[in-house]
């Protein structure tokens, strides 16, 4: 019986923030409009999902000022990068298991 | 699913908030992977190639437009390496600065210290060449002392590169870009030329092969 897909994850908006954010080094974050353009969302869309990537733990939201200009920036938290990496073994598990239509072991 | 999203609005089922199946989810994860990589990381083979080609191109045709005999006017050869030098400029600098727009942290200033050793360094050999010539070097020197000097600067910076990222193509290239350097003094003017497109430019070009073949890999 697999376990089911993290439901923080597995939405179409939230695995593209997760995904863009996962393309950072570590120690590096990414202003909200940058997010908004690699994630491919509306604000508003992007600011709804941010929030539960946020009360899960895998986000980090600071708040900053550049040039007196608020800034907001945004980085995966280790939780954050563990539960997209455990996500995509799920998922692979999960297309490999048989009765899914895809033979085990050919996962690419 | 049992996600504890609210239904979207408008109760669209298709659209960025539809349940997603997870074969979609795959397919989405590994392009979006992909193409997130692409537009945050220096591409590493679009510089070397970028550079290879200017080099071997620019100074092959510096070659020719040189001597007593020149094959190709520096009418037609100065332009041609000034746009090739600016596309290569381009890919190594201009891109990576756009790439990192929006983005804050260790890397970014990582990235901008490399830049400005690239600067300063070749700041320098410009200086340095300014300098003999005003100090009396022979003008029949000049072309040797600027290439001698421009391939030292590059060689050393690829070194450093390779030892602080653990690259060893880097280093490797780097080493091989000062051996040519040095050669290229020996082989007087204007087989200095020749020296630097074949073996500076041919080496650049064949240390993109690997990067080129391990991106290859990767996304097999």
């Amino acid at each position: 019986m697999l376990p089911p897909l993290d439901p923080v994850i597995h939405a179409q908006p939230r695995l593209r923030v997760t995904l863009a954010l996962a393309g950072l080094p570590d120690g590096d974050a990414m202003t909200f409009p940058r997010l908004q353009e690699l994630a491919g969302l509306t604000a508003g869309n992007l600011a709804t999902h941010l929030r539960k990537l946020e009360d899960a733990g895998y986000i980090t939201v600071t708040k900053a000022f550049r040039r007196r200009t608020p800034v907001t920036y945004l980085s995966l938290t280790r939780t954050g990068r563990q539960a997209l990496e455990d996500y995509t073994a799920a998922l692979r598990d999960l297309l490999a298991a048989p009765g899914n239509g895809t033979p085990a072991g050919s996962s690419t | 699913m049992g996600t504890s999203t609210p239904a979207p609005e408008g109760g669209s089922r298709t659209g960025p908030d539809a349940p997603m199946s997870p074969r979609d989810a795959l397919a989405l994860l590994e392009t979006q992977r992909d193409r997130v990589s692409r537009r945050l990381r220096t591409d590493i083979v679009a510089v070397l190639a970028g550079w290879g080609l200017t080099w071997l191109a620019g100074f092959g045709l510096a070659y020719l437009a040189s001597g007593s005999s020149p094959v190709v006017s520096w009418w037609v050869a100065g332009p041609v390496i000034g746009v090739l030098g600016a596309a290569a400029l381009t890919v190594s600098f201009g891109l990576p600065i756009w790439q990192g727009r929006g983005i804050a942290g260790p890397s970014r200033q990582v990235t901008s210290m490399y830049m400005w050793a690239w600067a300063l360094a070749f700041g320098a050999v410009a200086a340095i060449n300014a300098g003999l010539a005003s100090q009396g070097l022979p003008a029949r020197l000049t072309p040797l002392t600027w290439t001698g000097t421009s391939a030292l600067a590059v060689g050393a910076l690829f070194l450093g590169a390779g030892f602080l990222f653990r690259d060893q193509i880097h280093y490797a290239l780097g080493g091989w870009i000062l051996v040519t350097g040095v050669a290229s003094v020996f082989a007087g003017f204007p087989g200095n030329f020749a020296v630097l497109s074949l073996a500076g430019g041919g080496g650049m070009l064949a240390a993109a092969v690997p990067y080129a073949l391990s991106r290859r890999r990767s996304l097999a």
